[in-house]
Parts: structure tokens; sequence; C-alpha cells
């Protein structure tokens, strides 16, 4: 399998994440986004008309949906599976405002920062309220007692929105759960996501 | 002690136990004031300035191992009085007593979590028996908070009512709270937590 991969993308991330996390290898072919918008050149529009990274190639079969390809990679994982559908939309509304809210402070995009910001506590509000009560039930990820294709989905954009100015420090139950997701066997980093530094150290 | 929002306090609380693990740091701010709060291996709580004594970087960046709170920096390492008792770079030696993170008295008592900024002066709030729900922010000041329940500017504003609430303010900042609530012994958490949910958007659309 092929990833057209762009480092500091928060969805190409979701991708090379779920596969080191469910031990598959991938292909990774850099694409330089920013600043070279090489993602619009000719050849990677013949891929994807839609001009969008990540894009995930298994053979014949090519992807351009983040959620598409996370079901792809788990399609044979029924451990990776659960009540996944709606984080996958709520997923893609983090990316909408927290993320577009990075890509105006790290990559200078043109956005209506406020409103990109303000949007994203909301949700934010929401991921909280949810996670709290899963913990009530002596659960920690999304959809159950182990992670899932939702809590992968879902984890970039949070993790990178102190990159987009909105704080994470009022949300406890947010913070327990990227810990525990930050504490997973294979866990690969990214810039500005890093793994526990106590499991380095105990290493 | 302290002064806020024109009112002298002792104890401000920054918690519940049960969101800081075991080996865990979290950033808090105090009225514009930013404290790390860690808890060591053996489970005691600690509040320092959420400064790195070398460079500035926040501790709550850092991490916990056993009972030392390292900065993620350059990894210097604070025991439990603060003072910095090992620096990487130069492991022989052993760091003058002038390199010491600020701290403050930390208590714990009955799953909250309360810190003096000042001197201690009276006894830790009591939240009786009730249990702890969750800690939520809230964009108000806490003086509009008290005022909205009519309840004077204690630490603790104890509702009572259907759920039993006790909430203690954390004044973040004079436009923001940081609530931890508390309900009564065997009340539904998932409910409570819905309830003060709604009182956010009340207060905050009031
Ligand atoms: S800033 Fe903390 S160790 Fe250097």
């Amino acid at each position: 399998m092929i990833l057209y991969d762009y480092v500091l993308s928060a969805s190409c991330y979701k991708i090379r994440l779920m596969a080191a996390l469910s031990g598959q290898k991938l292909e990774l072919q850099a694409v330089n986004f920013h600043p070279a918008r090489e993602h619009k050149s000719p050849e990677m529009l013949k891929l994807n008309p839609g001009g969008t990274l990540p894009i995930l190639r298994d053979e014949d079969l090519i992807m351009t949906d983040s959620s598409d390809m996370l079901r792809h990679l788990t399609r044979n994982l029924p451990e990776w599976q659960g009540d996944d559908d709606g984080w996958l939309d709520f997923a893609r509304t983090l990316n909408e405002t927290l993320g577009m809210a990075r890509l105006h402070d790290v990559l200078g995009f043109e956005v209506d920062i406020d409103a990109a910001r303000k949007r994203g506590v909301h949700l934010l509000r929401l991921l909280e309220a949810h996670l709290t009560e899963q913990r009530f039930d002596g659960m920690i990820f999304l959809t159950g007692d182990t992670p899932t294709i939702a809590d992968i989905a879902c984890f970039p954009n949070t993790a990178l929105a102190p990159d987009g100015g909105v704080s994470l420090d009022v949300y406890p139950s947010i913070r327990l759960w990227m810990r525990a997701l930050r504490s997973l066997p294979g866990f690969i980093e990214m810039p500005g996501i890093h793994r526990l530094h106590e499991l380095e150290a105990a290493e | 002690m302290t002064r806020l929002w024109g009112i002298v306090l002792n104890w401000i609380a920054v918690g519940l136990a049960e969101d800081i693990p075991v080996g865990t740091v979290v950033p808090r701010r105090v009225d514009g004031l930013d404290l790390a709060i860690w808890r060591s291996g053996l489970g005691r709580f600690h509040a320092w300035d959420d400064r790195c004594p070398h460079r500035g970087m926040r501790l709550s960046h850092g991490f916990v191992r056993g009972e030392v709170l390292a900065c993620v920096y350059h990894g210097w390492q604070y025991n439990l009085d603060g003072a910095c008792d090992y620096i990487p770079a130069h492991p022989d030696l052993t760091p003058p007593k002038t390199i010491c993170a600020n701290t403050y008295v930390c208590e714990t008592r009955n799953q909250a979590l309360w810190v003096a900024l000042g001197t201690v002066n009276g006894d830790v709030p009591d939240i009786g028996d009730r249990i702890p729900i969750r800690s939520l922010d809230i964009s108000c000041g806490a003086p509009a908070i008290a005022r909205y329940f009519d309840h004077p500017q204690d630490p603790l504003i104890v509702l009572r009512g259907k759920y039993d609430l006790a909430i203690a303010l954390q004044p973040s900042t004079s436009r923001s709270c940081f609530a931890h609530v508390f309900a009564g012994a065997g009340q539904d958490k998932k409910i409570v937590s819905r309830y003060v949910e709604k009182l956010r958007d009340e207060l905050e659309a009031a």
C-alpha cells in the first residue's frame, strides 16, 4: 500500500498511525504540500482530481477520504471496529475547525480564525462530555475500553489543537484519553505529538 | 492569603484527585498565575509554579519519574521540595540549593484538590460526603457566577437542591473559571454531568 503523504498533515498522520498501531507497512510517498503545492500538480490530480491529501493506493484501489482509508486498513481487524460512524463524521468537523485553525497559525492559510477556534472549542466540549461519561462507565476510549478507528480519527486534530491557538488545559478527560492513546504499543509520533516520555525513560 | 475578586481567599480548588493519576502532571491557571499540579509515584500531590527554574519551560509539559518531576526541555529533575537534584548534562554535579521550583501548599480532602497561594490560614474547605463529578470550564468570572446563584463569594458554592451540588470555583482569569463539581452521594453522575452543562449554558448566556 502506498500513502501519498505530507509529514505535517493531521489527516496523513491518522493513516500512518493506524497502520503503525495495527502492524501494517505503508510505502510512504512524500508530497511537498507546502510550499510547493505538489498535491495540485498534474500527476497528483490524475490520481486524485480533488487535489487533497492523503491518498492511499492499494493496487487498483485509490482512496482519497481518510475515513475510507481507516476502514480499509481495519477491514479484517474487528478489534479496531466499534460504533464508529458518528465519530468519523465528528473527526471531519474537527478537521474543518481545529485543523483549519492550525493551518492558519502554522502555514498561514486564510481562515476565519475566530470562528474556527470558537467552533473548535464547542467540539472539544462535546468530546470532553462524552469521554467523561465513558469514564463514569469505566472506559477510556470513545466507543469502549479498547481503541477503534473512531479514536484514531479524532485524535490528531484534537492533540494538535494548541498549534491552532486552542488550549487543551481545561479538558481532564480528553487529556487522559490522549495519554491512553499515546501509550499504545506501536504508537508513532508526528511534529507536535509525542510519545509518553515516561515510557521512553523506562526503555 | 490571596486577594481575589476583592475578597481574601486562603484555599483555591484546582481539581479532582481522580483526574490526575499517579505519575502525571497537569497545568492549572489561578487568576492568571500558571501552576503545574503533579502527583508523585507514591501518590502525593504537589503544586508548583509552571515554570522551570532553568529556562522557563512549562513544567506541566514535563514528566513524573517516581518522586521527581523532570522538565521536558533539558531534563533537569526536581525533588519533592522543588529543589533541583539532577542535571543530565552534568551528571556528577550536585546542583546548588538556589535552583528550586516555586512551591505552594497543596492538600486533598474528599477527592478535592486545594492549593494555598499564600500563608495557610484556616482549614481546607469541606465538601462533606459528596462525590466528585467533573471539572468544567465556564466562560464567566467568579463574581458573576456567585451572583447568578445569589450566593456569597465563598471558595465553595453550595447549591443543595435536587442534586445537592457543591461547586468549587477556580478563578482562572477575570473572565473564566474552572468549576470543580461535586454532588450528593448516590446521585447519577451522568445526569448530574449533563445538568451542570446546562447550568454552564445558562451562565454563559446570562
Ligand atoms: S528549561 Fe527546564 S531543564 Fe532547561
